[in-house]
């Protein structure tokens, strides 16, 4: 039994399916039952949150949890299904502080909101950018300006009448 | 005692940022109160540019990624690629991947612990290491031309065999660095100051540090034994014999000490991949007679066609980088090129627990910490 | 002629004035020019030339010694850092001060816009007035003392505490957190150090019961059991170490350049300068390590005497200001020898630390030395 298998006898509820993730198991999970599972998944050893994954697949989002046990030395995947209307998810960062910068990664390139999350603002664009890049319909050919304002902060505009030379 | 507050903006542009990391700080005199890196200076959208190449043209992107140790960015990518188009490598070209990545262990070991020291004040250890970095960079530059951004680890092999006289020049290296490390290891670790600088500073709990997501050095230095190398390995290091070098303490220190070890290590490694290397030379692209823009992968060359299709699936596949766990997740959809690529790189994930590492200590402790934590912003920001 | 007779083993003249009327009326033109400035009732000003001319020969000595200087710690550097240092301009890079200056003049002169002008314009040349005057009441040998103050040691440690105004004006005028930072911390650093610094020369006044440097040096010459050199190093080994450490503090060099911390705070006080007003601060640092060393060789090192000068032939009289000066000078450089290579080996220590080490190491142990001396003086040991 593999530990996704693991985790739906635990959680039957919860876990729509079970499957690989090409050769590490991987637990589908309701999107409500995300903080669930994982907190779950934690208590049967899997302590590392390895990576956050926001896949944009034009009719819906797809949130990829990939988790490692340090003790059972296991791999575990949970996945979870968002509408591309509402890409909501429960945050994780009440389990592991280190998904606070992941996620916060995911709602900058992909645009997936994480509901409980502290800090949630844009870590790697800057503030005031306007989309989400990794998202597929993503506007490639518009340009957008950024320049670093009085206060320190980040300026953008998509016509770059902040920037100096410009004016 | 509280006095007035005061607000430092610590980079982009500062000496010891190791790039263009901001450290917004609220200061109680020399005290930090409170720190908020802010990243993304270097932020290039290697993810889309991921979705937007094929699976051969990233691989060049990924040299950029971790500029320092550049090896272990290529073969996490083709690792990941090779797992979902199931190709099989031959066992030379798999000894030259780890012959190469150990060797830019050594690379980014020695930069790291350099630049750690020129921050601490004393820039002769950066010199020196450098002398060595450099006959390592000549090493890459005979195997492939380039220094730093290789584009040398493809699918189904690497791009070239070694070339002729490259094997003696490593074994001199190898007995030059083990008595260079001895020199390190006389010219800081005994140092007083060093010890004070050093010790008992950005303490992390073991607990604290896999909640924290570190990995690599980082976390083996808060005694958390851990080496994807020795634990989920690939290629063929469960052929090889080294051991996973673990320090308890969790702090400054511990960590510089456990990448002073992985050196060692690493020469160790380089020895036995030296010896035990296949001696059947790799079937180079011209031998092999195909066009290079059709035919399928094969697994006795280091030919691989510029433009094809894994079947459509995806992959989280994760190595031991020097700077710590180093994952790629491809998604395929079936046509030439990834559907999504998603990095996850060492640096962005140990630098989170940064404002909670030094909280209530001084600037030089910052500085300190953020060199043990090692990263590189190129990794950071993507 | 006259040498021979003159010569006893004692000091020859008082000062360098009349080492230099001495000569001139050896050759015979003081009485001619002497009484061309008396027909007008000038002799004053005949005096006030000949100090000048003095003092224009020894500022030239120190900037040419400050110039050397620089390019001796590049080339220390270097050789501790397996380099060559400046090898291109003049021989073995000799002239790189020279074409560093040139660089420096050729350079814009900023002004911040928020700085104060004037505080900002004045401060890097009250830095360079302590680290001229110093040299004052210092003697370079045998007759070549400019003046003999009879408070020459309260001089000079009164004399040095100018800098740290010096530097605080340069951290505030600059209107920049980093600069100020700098400024506070070498105040900080400053006034911690200047105690036992202070009461590790106390010691050696007790010893001699004079403040007057010559006194001082003069106290040293000859020898214990006809080998061991009568230098206040051996009757205060201790108070020698304190008063180099808080020497090198006073310097604000590795392990103390807090001031500057390139690593930390960019570059300290003087982030915020460029050009000429750099250079001054520059060449301040280097004056000001040849005086404070030069300091360290009088008080402990038997400033300029050689231990069997009293033994040379009379013959040689003649020659005894230039070995004396030649003894100092080697003497004072491998003091500055020993600060560079301290620099290149060790890290810097946190403010914290270093301010504990002053108060609660160095004061305790200076108080202490002082006691020991007393008594033992007291007991009639020394």
């Amino acid at each position: 039994m593999n530990s996704a298998e693991e985790l739906k006898n635990l959680l039957p509820g919860s876990v729509i399916s079970t499957g690989l993730q090409l050769n590490k198991p991987m637990a589908v999970v309701k999107k409500e039952d995300l903080v669930k599972a994982a907190g779950k998944a934690k208590e049967i050893g899997f302590d590392h949150l390895s990576v956050i994954t926001g896949i944009d697949y034009r009719d819906h989002f797809e949130v990829i949890y990939n988790f490692f046990s340090y003790s059972k030395k296991q791999n575990l995947a949970i996945k979870v299904n968002l509408d591309h209307d509402k890409p909501e998810v429960d945050s994780l960062t009440s389990l592991w502080k280190g998904a606070d910068w992941l996620e916060r990664e995911t709602f900058d390139l992909v645009g997936i909101k994480f509901i409980g999350h502290p800090n949630l603002i844009r870590i790697l664009l800057p503030d005031g950018w306007n989309g989400h890049p990794l998202r597929k319909d993503y506007d490639m050919n518009t340009e957008q300006f950024v320049t670093i304002g009085d206060n320190g902060d980040d300026v953008v505009s998509p016509d770059g009448t902040n920037l100096l030379r410009r004016k | 005692m509280e006095s007035d507050e005061l607000f430092i903006n610590m980079g982009p542009v500062h000496p010891s940022t190791h790039g263009v990391a901001r450290f917004k700080l609220r200061m109680d005199g020399e005290s930090i109160k409170e720190c908020t890196p802010v990243i993304g200076y270097l932020h290039r959208g290697t993810e889309k540019i991921g979705e937007m190449k094929t699976y051969l043209q990233f691989i060049p992107y990924t040299d950029r990624l971790d500029y320092i140790a550049a090896f272990p960015n290529n073969y996490a990518y083709v690792k990941a690629v090779e797992e979902l188009a199931g190709i099989e490598v031959p066992l030379r070209a798999e000894y030259i991947r780890v012959l190469t990545m150990e060797l830019n262990r050594i690379v980014n070991h020695i930069v790291s612990i350099g630049s750690l020291l020129m921050d601490l004040g004393a820039a002769t250890m950066i010199m020196w290491g450098f002398r060595e970095r450099e006959n390592a960079l000549q090493l890459f530059e005979m195997l492939c031309g380039a220094r730093m951004t290789f584009n040398y680890i493809k699918p189904g092999g690497v791009r070239e065999d070694i070339p002729d006289g490259f094997i003696p020049k490593l074994n001199e290296f190898i007995k030059d660095m083990e008595k260079r490390i001895v020199d390190y290891e006389q010219l800081i670790n005994g140092n007083e100051i060093f010890h004070m600088r050093m010790k008992n500073i950005g303490v992390i709990s073991g607990k604290d540090a896999v909640n924290y997501g570190w990995t690599g050095p980082t976390l083996r230095g808060s005694g958390v034994d851990y080496d994807l190398r020795k634990y989920e390995p690939y290629s063929i290091y469960p052929d090889l014999d080294f051991k996973v070098c673990v320090r308890k303490e969790g702090d400054s220190y511990a960590r510089f000490i456990v990448r002073m070890d992985e050196m060692k290590e690493s020469l160790h490694i380089l020895r036995q991949v030296v010896d035990n290397m296949p001696a059947t030379k790799l079937i180079s692209m011209a031998e092999y007679g195909i066009s290079p823009m059709t035919g399928t992968p094969t697994a006795v060359s280091t030919y691989f066609p510029r433009i094809f299709t894994p079947p459509a699936g995806e992959v989280y596949s994760r190595i031991e980088a020097p700077k710590g766990e180093l994952g790629f997740y491809v998604v395929s959809d079936g046509t030439t090129k990834p559907y999504r690529v998603k990095i996850r790189s060492p640096s962005f994930c140990n630098l989170t627990a940064i404002p909670s590492l030094v909280k209530g200590l001084k600037i030089g402790d910052l500085i300190a910490a953020f060199g043990t934590i090692d990263v590189v912003l190129g990794d950071v920001d993507r | 002629m006259l040498f021979l007779a003159m010569w006893t083993g004692d000091i020859m003249f008082e000062n360098t004035y009349e080492l230099i009327v001495f000569i001139l009326n050896f050759i015979g033109i003081y009485d001619p020019i002497y009484n061309v400035f008396e027909m007008f009732g000038l002799e004053y000003l005949l005096r006030i030339i000949i100090v000048l001319a003095e003092i224009a020969a020894l500022f030239v000595f120190i900037l040419l010694t400050v110039m050397f200087l620089t390019w001796m710690e590049r080339k220390v550097v270097a050789m501790v850092q397996a380099r060559y240092g400046p090898m291109v301009t003049g021989p073995r890079g000799l002239l790189q001060p020279v074409m560093d200056g040139v660089k420096l003049i050729g350079k814009e002169d900023i002004i911040p816009a928020k700085a104060d002008r004037w505080v900002f314009t004045l401060a890097p040349f009250l830095i360079f007035i302590p680290a001229l005057l110093v040299f004052i009441p210092l003697p370079f040998g045998e007759s070549l003392i400019i003046s003999d103050l009879n408070v020459g040691l309260l001089y000079i440690i009164a004399i040095s505490a100018i800098s740290p105004i010096a530097i605080l004006m340069a951290g505030w005028a600059s209107n920049n957190k980093y600069s100020l930072m700098g400024a506070i911390r070498a105040v900080a650093q400053d006034i911690s150090y200047t105690i036992p610094l202070a009461l590790a020369a106390i010691s050696v006044v007790l010893l001699t019961g004079s403040l007057s440097t010559v006194d001082i040096v003069t106290a040293q010459s000859g020898t214990w059991f006809g080998f061991i050199p009568k230098w206040f190093i051996f009757l205060q080994p201790l108070g020698f170490i304190l008063f180099l450490i808080a020497s090198i503090a006073e310097m604000g060099r590795i392990p103390f350049d807090f001031q500057e911390s390139e690593s930390e705070l960019v570059a300290g006080f003087f982030t915020e300068y460029s050009g000429m007003k750099f250079a001054m601060f520059f060449l301040a640092e280097y004056a000001h390590l040849f005086s404070v060393s030069a300091i360290v060789v009088t008080l402990f090192l038997g400033g300029w005497s050689v231990p069997f000068l009293s033994s040379i032939p009379a013959t040689f009289a003649v020659l005894i200001p230039i070995i004396s000066l030649a003894a100092f000078v080697i003497k004072t450089y491998v003091i500055i020898f020993f600060a560079m290579w301290l620099r290149d080996t060790v890290p810097r220590m946190r403010i914290d630390q270093l301010l504990n080490i002053g108060w609660k190491i160095m004061i305790p142990l200076a108080l202490l030395n002082l006691l020991a001396t007393a008594i033992l003086l007291t007991a009639g040991v020394f």
